[in-house]
């Protein structure tokens, strides 16, 4: 009995190490295997073999047969690797396979600004592809040259493709029209009228359920919005942002003939106290410390909520086919974007994000990735992912072509354009229906209009060496301090307190010398 | 280093002296091959993914730079220790994580033992399984659950317990924003999610005390409580020993996970512990170094730790954990 016993013993111990073994040296295969196809540069009529790291704004990215990606690897001869990654963790990822040193072909580097590319840049981690952009007619003409400016590393040499964004349509306050015109009140123009309608949103029941259940401003606070709006995230920051009237974190003080740090004007306190009073009267969420972007958006779809700050291309693939089936009285024309908050709204920086080809990718092969982007961007080949392939996504009617949200949808098309994006196409306003078609020409009208007035960031490119150091836990101690003072832990002189020992902080005081010189060697002075 | 110096010489001592004992060792490990086989994937597991790695360590001391490698980086000796002792934040992190870990020590760690002495003394072996069962239950949600859980049940907003607050005419209370409350609720959830859990080594160790020992204890003429204070503690003393001497070495660790979920801008000051600052300035801001000098500095007041409370525990007379 025990020698069986025994034997069955060394037979197990035999196994695993059996097992054990075979693991090791497959997964040693495996390594080899990958080094060999991501190595291979190959022959100039081979497919042109690239792994690529993006975002990805869908819950299930792209699998690697999707026929959209099939579609463009065939027009553009190459066969991507494609890594998409949750844009809710993007900044966390991008540090990690920075880190790891082992680097896809062409990576989205979401902020080109970031202290970790930035340092990598310098040591010559990634191509410096200025010199080769004249020869690519596409990279050169089709991303606008504001784009290609702002996002000049401190030596003014290009280390990545700026992915396009158009400068209008930057993200600001979208209300809901119906609850405006059944409260009778006007589409507000300033802060203070803005302040009236939330009072009313929150006081005067605008879903006329007969209770009083809504709040006004779909807003939270995150810590994965530091660094923007003066650290209280988009929603927040819009607020902030049209107190000051501009949404950069530097503001030209010509008296004084230096950049002045936003965080030290009177207005953002005057934006404290406004929006400590909105707190306080109910018109954000009680818990806009515990939310995310995610839940409060679900607020406004969830006719919860009437304000929010948005993209109005935003308007059915996240907000309004779900709003419809709480509230089918709601029209697309109902999702109404503001013009102007006291005379001002944001001017888009032109981009949104770089892609960077790291040093280690040969040139050859360099070159042939800039040439993928390029062929990617002429016409016939990004209309595979807007309209996406005949007969499954869009029927010809009328010589038009005519694509179906959903199936487009179905497929992931859109996320392509995180990582190859047109963005001078006309804008055709057909919608699917009347009435997208109706929402399409209004905010075609609105951002006209605010392109009259917008505001870009004068500070956008600009880097100061001390603020890279300093900036992440000065963000912090900001969005904490404000957020406390918004919920009311915090007297608003804490704030005067706060501003005081800022302004005597000599890192501070270098850090804005630095930018000052930055702002003035750009605009050549 | 230079113990390890010592330990090598000492064995090489030891082998000139005697051959015999070498064989010996050899014969040892022929004997028990099995045993050693079935230990190997466990010192494989340590090998390569606790002690391989923890030659990354190095970059505490380096300008780590993912681009040069550890090879190329820039040496700058203590920099960065320097640096995290000069932070003016360095006390808040310090104090968070001490409090925090007290707490855990002080209500936590007996918990699980108050539960298995109420449970040991359960009658009825199914109502006792069931019991166990549903308390093991929190460990096996990850906290991401479990702080979307107090997030519904106790948001000042729309939490479920403010709601019944406010049905039955209470104020509403604050606790997830509130920095008074914030160490206790953490400490609270935290006993919530694991107590049950604990409770499965102590249950253990009880289980194997002879029963001959009650019998004739209660032949005395103990109750109940006696029995308890004199045959089950003593015979768990050294499971008891064993883990709090572990636990002490966990000091400087306070759940990651857990803070950086309940973590926000208004308890900023009381939640920010040495963990999420590692995560913050480590992968949000790239700056690997000093993380990783943050890191070793924790495990160091770790392993002191754990080393002073072993040699006390011997000086008392107990059994160490080595």
């Amino acid at each position: 009995m025990q020698k069986v016993g025994k034997r069955n013993t060394r037979n197990l111990a035999w196994i695993i190490l059996v097992v054990m073994v075979m693991s090791v040296v497959l997964s040693a295969c495996g390594n080899k295997e990958e080094g060999q196809v991501s190595g291979n540069s190959g022959n100039a009529d081979d497919p042109l073999e690239v792994s690529i790291m993006t975002i990805t704004p869908s819950a299930v990215p792209a699998a690697d047969d999707n026929v959209i990606k099939r579609a463009i690897e065939e027009a553009t001869n190459s066969k991507m690797n494609i890594q998409w990654v949750s844009n809710n963790i993007y900044g966390d990822k991008l540090n990690l396979t920075l880190a790891s040193g082992d680097i896809p072909d062409l990576i989205m580097i979401n902020d080109p600004f970031g202290s970790t590319f930035t340092k990598m840049v310098k040591q010559g981690a990634f191509w410096d592809i200025t010199p080769y952009i004249k020869d690519y007619t596409n990279l050169s003409g089709g991303i606008p040259d504001i784009a290609w400016d702002t996002t000049k590393a401190a030596d003014g040499n290009n280390y990545g493709i700026p992915r396009p964004r158009p400068v209008t349509g930057d993200s600001f306050f979208i209300i809901r029209k119906d609850w405006l015109d059944r409260l009778n009140l006007q589409v507000p123009e300033t802060t203070d009228e803005l302040f009236n309608v939330m009072e009313a949103f929150v006081e005067q029941d605008p879903d006329g359920n007969g209770t009083k259940d809504t709040t006004a401003l779909a807003a939270y606070i995150s810590p994965d919005d530091l660094g923007w709006g003066g650290n209280l995230g988009p929603v927040l920051g819009a607020i902030e942002n049209s107190f000051i009237g501009t949404n950069s974190s530097w503001k030209w003080d010509e008296s004084q003939g230096k950049l002045v740090y936003r965080e030290l004007l009177p207005e953002v306190k005057e934006s404290l106290q406004y929006l400590t009073k909105a707190y306080s009267s109910g018109m954000m969420p009680e818990d806009l410390l515990s939310l995310k972007l995610t839940q409060a958006r679900e607020l406004f779809k969830r006719n919860q909520a009437g304000i929010i700050v948005d993209k109005t291309g935003t308007m059915r693939k996240i907000y309004a086919d779900d709003l419809k089936k709480v509230d089918p009285s709601f029209k697309y024309t109902d999702f109404y974007p503001l013009t102007n908050l006291n005379g001002y709204n944001p001017k888009g920086s032109g981009y949104n994000g770089i892609l960077a080809i790291p040093a280690s990718v040969p040139e050859e092969k360099m070159k042939r990735i800039l040439q993928l982007v390029d062929t990617w961007m002429n016409p016939e080949v990004f209309e595979i992912q807007q309209f996406g392939i005949e007969g499954t996504h869009y029927e010809v009617v009328d010589g038009k072509k005519v694509a179906s949200s959903e199936k487009l949808t179905a497929d992931n098309a859109s996320d392509f354009n995180h990582i190859v994006n047109v963005i001078d196409l006309p804008w055709d306003t057909t919608g699917e229906t009347d009435e997208e078609t109706q929402a399409n020409e209004l905010f075609k009208k609105v951002e006209a209009e605010r392109d009259k007035t917008s505001v870009a960031d004068l500070a956008a490119g600009l880097q100061s060496e001390t603020g890279q150091k300093v900036l992440p836990e000065l963000n912090k101690k900001i969005q904490d301090l404000k957020a406390k003072i918004i919920l009311g832990r915090e007297p608003i002189e804490a704030w005067d307190a706060f501003v005081e020992t800022l302004r005597n902080d000599p890192n501070f005081q270098a850090m804005s010398d630095e930018m000052t010189e930055a702002y003035k060697k750009r605009n050549g002075q | 280093m230079s113990t390890h110096e010592q330990r090598m010489s000492t064995v090489k001592g030891k082998q000139t002296s005697s051959k015999k004992k070498g064989l010996n060792l050899l014969s040892a490990l022929r004997r028990d091959r099995s045993l050693y086989l079935l230990a190997l994937p466990g010192v494989l597991f340590f090998l390569v993914f606790k002690y391989i790695p923890m030659w990354g360590i190095i970059i505490a001391f380096q300008d780590y730079s993912p681009f040069r490698g550890i090879q190329g980086s820039e040496w700058v000796g203590l920099q960065h220790f320097t640096a995290l002792f000069g932070n003016p934040d360095f006390a808040l992190l310090f104090r968070n994580t001490l409090a925090i870990s007290m707490l855990n020590l002080i209500l936590f760690f007996p918990f699980p033992i108050l539960i298995s002495l109420g449970l040991n003394e359960l009658r009825s072996v199914a109502y006792k399984r069931l019991i166990q069962t549903i308390i093991y239950m929190p460990h096996f949600l990850s906290w991401v659950i479990i702080a979307g859980l107090t997030l519904l049940l106790f948001a000042k907003g729309t939490g479920l317990i403010n709601e019944l607050f406010t049905l039955w005419g209470w104020p509403r209370v604050d606790i997830l924003t509130n920095p008074d409350s914030f160490w206790i609720m953490v400490t609270l959830q935290a006993m919530w999610k694991e107590a049950g859990w604990g409770t499965i080594v102590f249950l253990a160790a009880m289980a194997s005390v002879d029963t001959q020992l009650y019998e004739a204890a209660r032949m005395d003429g103990a109750g109940r409580l006696r029995q308890i204070w004199h045959i089950t503690l003593p015979a768990i003393r050294s499971v008891i020993i064993v883990l709090l001497i572990l636990r002490l070495g966990d000091i400087m660790e306070v759940g990651f996970e857990q803070i950086f979920l309940m973590y926000n801008g208004a308890v900023s000051e009381v939640a920010e512990v040495f963990d999420t600052y590692v995560y913050r300035t480590g992968i949000e801001q790239g700056d690997f170094s000093y993380s990783t000098a943050v890191g070793l500095f924790k495990s160091v007041i770790g392993l002191v730790l754990v080393v002073v409370a072993n040699r006390v525990v011997k000086r008392m007379g107990q059994e160490g954990v080595y």
